[in-house]
């Protein structure tokens, strides 16, 4: 039981936005400031993931009666693709000496 | 939301979050894709504490694999010949992309609803992807087929031209 004054923390979906659009600018951070640009190729799923979060949180806080599960399908095909992605990159980028 | 999803909320967008920052930050690919796979792990948690048990699951595999990917030792290295100052631009231009977006989530007028369901939900989330929107299913497939083929056919061609 809660004590009396004291606040259940809550999140709420200004704060999924928030952590949303974080993810997506620290991914398109980590494109820009890699030198190397096999790595950059990571700042990839950061962007999808956030993309996701973002489409999780409408499907979470929607208004609607029914469960809408669009936005948590979304949120599963985003990081398939985020990984296919990675891998087209890698081959392109090919074989090379280790660093 | 109640308190325990909450903090698993903010405990995951954390651990998110700041995985990025290591990703852009720490030199030696080992490192990098530890430092992805914890994102990977946050953004999983995050799935988890918005009720997408099953787009955690997958989120949690498919960045395992970018992370495997990424800190294999036989990719070859792509330098940029770009100097600090584009770099600086792009680091400052994803800040304001940041801005922008908090800016639009802080000043967006939603209705609060709330909804409550706790269970992973693979079934209808299999329903919705299987029969529902199959189409889109198969693109995706076909996307991840086309990218895995042309990735074994770029790796298998560069390694036998050296």
């Amino acid at each position: 039981m809660a004590r009396a004054g004291s606040r259940s923390v809550s999140a709420g979906f200004v704060a999924v936005l928030f952590v949303a659009a974080a993810l997506v600018a620290t991914g398109a951070f980590v494109a820009a400031w890699k030198r190397d640009l096999t790595a950059a190729l990571a700042g990839l799923p950061l962007i999808f993931g956030g993309a996701g979060v973002a489409f999780a949180g409408v499907s979470r806080f929607a208004a609607t009666s029914a469960p809408p599960l669009f936005g948590q399908e979304v949120a599963a095909l985003l990081p398939v693709v985020a990984l296919a992605l990675v891998a087209l990159g890698v081959g392109i980028a090919g074989r090379g000496t280790p660093r | 939301m109640d308190s325990l999803h909450a903090i698993g909320f903010y405990v995951s967008a954390t651990i998110s979050v700041g995985g990025g920052l290591a990703l852009a930050f720490l030199p030696g690919r080992g490192s990098r894709g530890v430092a992805l796979a914890a994102g990977g792990l946050g953004i999983a948690g995050l799935y988890l504490s918005l009720s997408a048990g099953f787009a955690g699951l997958v989120a949690l595999v498919c960045y395992a694999g970018c992370a495997l990917l990424l800190s294999a030792k036989h990719y070859r290295v792509i330098d940029t010949s770009e100097g600090p100052v584009w770099r600086q631009a792009g680091a400052v231009a994803a800040a304001a992309l940041f801005a922008i977006l908090a800016y639009a989530a802080w000043r967006g007028d939603f209705f609060h609803a709330l909804y409550v369901s706790g269970d992973i939900g693979s079934a209808s989330i299999g329903r919705l992807l299987f029969a529902h929107d199959a189409l889109a299913t198969e693109a995706v497939g076909a996307l991840v087929l086309a990218a895995l083929a042309g990735a074994t056919a770029m790796w298998r061609g560069r390694g036998r031209g050296r």
